[in-house]
């Protein structure tokens, strides 16, 4: 049993009519791993786990779950997992702890199980003193809350997160986080979906990156860094700053990409070092008037552009201009 | 890993069942199509008509049973769709049927209740004897079933408000009413009435409840019977079909 995967996919497609949103994903999650799925907005994240839970069925392909098929043995597959969608889907007319019951009912929790568990998730999770209240007047938070509760009533070996964290604040974010990750310890499996850069390097083991319904690459985020190590950058700024400025910092040895970034200029580079004395030279010889310079070490966030490709810098910058 | 049983099946269907009752029976639209709306075209179409507590009885329950009954789903399913709280039924450790089945088992409840409270006012008031009790209770419990999964059926379309199955399912509700003996007796109606009305559940549903206060059922009580559990079955098969088909393009 140890040697399954926790979760395996294969060739997961999806078309919405004519429109391709995921595109043959293939990877396989171990058992006790936080998996990540980085990506932009309209990657595919939130239907790919549409598709791993059974709620929307894939054109092409097949998912596993703990070695059950999820269409063909969709029951015992969804018996093991918990599900945490985009948004907090709680009955509203309900209240924390009737939420959590009728959940508990629906898994086929016990009712001396599903009481005292649904009692102790309250109490994990700051609710207990307003148990009985209609989740209607929750805040944002306690609704995720009160919705990751019920993802954990049934003791799932897997559970699923759509961008656990967005939209809340820094504390109930680390709060979240510290739960998952104590979740983690305690031997559940976790997928996780973000377009935090940092969430996925704080919390995941391995982080797929997806674009426009394609993995671009699955690693480890320290492994990510290294292989953007060659992908340093200096960024600067001009007092004034012409077309020429671009194409005189273009032709720089160690240079190998200009992006413009707002009013500033980022230099691609292998050897940081060596850009900053070509620049020196080139502001003194040229007579410019540099009004910032920066060193940019190799992020996620370079790691994340780079590997989903020039597409984004592209919409970053039009977004950018049509703004001004 | 444990088996999943029969009877863990039902009890999760039922798990639905009571949750809707606790969300939906109180809901504005369930109570203007469920109560009011039956109450309303009772009072239209006997009212100044002169009939016999006999051959308004069955006219009231089959109003009754039958804008009731189908009313939950079409109003449960789409909030759910909104709330996106129909998502936890596709991902839980449970069939679609048997989720319908919980949802169908909602709108029976609600409609053979309402239907059986609407009934008893009827006889008490009409002084009525109820001649053939197994007729009645199966006239009313049966149709509440085939009426709640025809709901059930239509609220497969995919959208996020009531309204928008309602309206469609009111395009059939409304003209069934006519081709299925309520106003005009099938007998008098032509051959090809009485085909179109043959194939209406709702001409079942008159011909138990006619049964049950004593006047005859044109079809039989057989045919009745036979009729509303094919017709249970067909909205029921069907419904999980739609919904299915759904959650392929969605
Ligand atoms: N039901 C649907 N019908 C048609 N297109 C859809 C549907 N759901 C999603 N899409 C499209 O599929 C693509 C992927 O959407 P998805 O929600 O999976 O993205 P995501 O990575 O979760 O994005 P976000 O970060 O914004 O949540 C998008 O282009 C979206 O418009
Ligand atoms: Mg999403």
């Amino acid at each position: 049993m140890t040697n399954t995967n926790a979760i395996e996919a294969h060739g997961l497609t999806k078309f919405y009519g004519d429109f391709l949103a995921v595109d043959h994903i293939s990877f396989e999650v171990e058992q006790g791993e936080i998996f990540g799925f980085l990506g932009p907005n309209g990657a595919g994240k939130s239907t790919t786990i549409r598709m791993l839970t059974g709620v929307s069925t894939p054109t092409e392909g097949t998912a596993k779950i703990m070695g059950f098929d999820i269409l063909k043995h969709s029951v015992e597959a969804k018996s093991v997992m918990g599900i945490v969608p985009d948004i907090s889907n709680i009955y509203t007319e309900l209240s924390a702890w009737e939420n959590l019951i009728f959940t508990g009912k629906l898994y086929g929790v016990s009712k001396d199980r599903r009481e005292k568990k649904a009692e102790e998730l309250l109490q994990l999770f700051d609710l207990y003193d307003r148990w009985d209240e209609k989740t209607e007047t929750f805040s944002r938070g306690m609704r995720r809350r009160v919705c990751i509760a019920m993802a954990l009533i049934s003791d799932s070996k897997v559970l699923y997160l759509d961008e656990p964290t967005s939209g809340l604040d820094v504390k109930s974010v680390r709060s979240i986080r510290r739960l998952i990750r104590e979740l983690n310890e305690d031997g559940l499996t976790v997928f996780l979906t973000t377009h935090n850069i940092e969430e996925a390097s704080q919390m995941c083991d391995r982080i797929a990156i997806i674009n426009r319904g394609r993995i671009a690459e699955i690693d480890t985020p320290e492994r990510i860094r290294t292989a953007m190590k060659s992908n340093q950058a200096v960024e600067i700024a001009f007092k004034e700053q012409t077309k020429g400025t671009r194409e005189m910092l273009e032709k720089l040895s160690s240079v190998t990409e200009v992006q413009k970034r707002g009013d500033k200029l980022r230099l691609i580079t292998n050897d940081s070092a060596q850009t900053l004395r070509e620049i020196l030279q080139a502001i003194d010889e040229n007579g410019l008037v540099p009004v910032s310079l920066n060193t940019l070490g190799a992020s996620m966030e370079d790691a994340f552009l780079w590997l989903t490709g020039a597409e984004m810098e592209s919409e970053i910058i039009h977004r950018r201009n049509r703004r001004r | 890993m444990t088996q999943v049983t029969i009877g863990d099946r039902i009890r999760r269907s039922w798990a639905i069942t009571v949750k809707d009752m606790k969300i939906y029976y109180m809901r504005p639209p369930a109570l203007m199509f469920g109560i009011l709306f039956p109450v309303a075209l009772f009072f239209t179409f006997t009212v100044g008509r002169n009939l016999s507590p006999d051959r308004l009885i069955p006219v009231l329950s089959a109003q009754t049973v039958f804008w009731s009954a189908s009313t939950i789903g079409p109003v449960a399913i789409p909030m759910e769709r909104r709330l996106r709280t129909f998502e936890r039924f596709l991902s839980a450790p449970i069939s679609l049927i048997a989720v319908l089945w919980g949802k169908m088992m909602a709108g029976f409840i609600f409609g053979a209740g309402i239907t059986t409270l609407a009934t008893v006012i009827g006889i008490l008031w009409g002084n009525q004897t109820v001649s053939n009790p197994a007729a009645l209770v199966l006239g009313i419990g049966l149709s509440s079933m085939v009426y709640s999964a025809m709901g059930i059926l239509f609220a497969s379309i995919p959208t996020g408000s009531p309204g928008e199955v309602i309206v469609p399912l009111n395009f059939v509700r409304i003209p069934l009413m006519f081709v299925s003996g309520m106003f005009i007796p099938v007998e008098n109606m032509p051959a090809a009435g009485q085909i179109v009305a043959a194939l209406s559940p709702l001409t079942h549903t008159i011909g138990l409840l006619n049964l049950g206060t004593g006047s005859p059922s044109v079809f039989g009580f057989a045919a009745n019977i036979g009729a509303l559990l094919v017709w249970m079955l067909v909205f029921l098969y069907v419904g999980q079909l739609f919904h299915k088909m759904i959650m392929r393009r969605e």
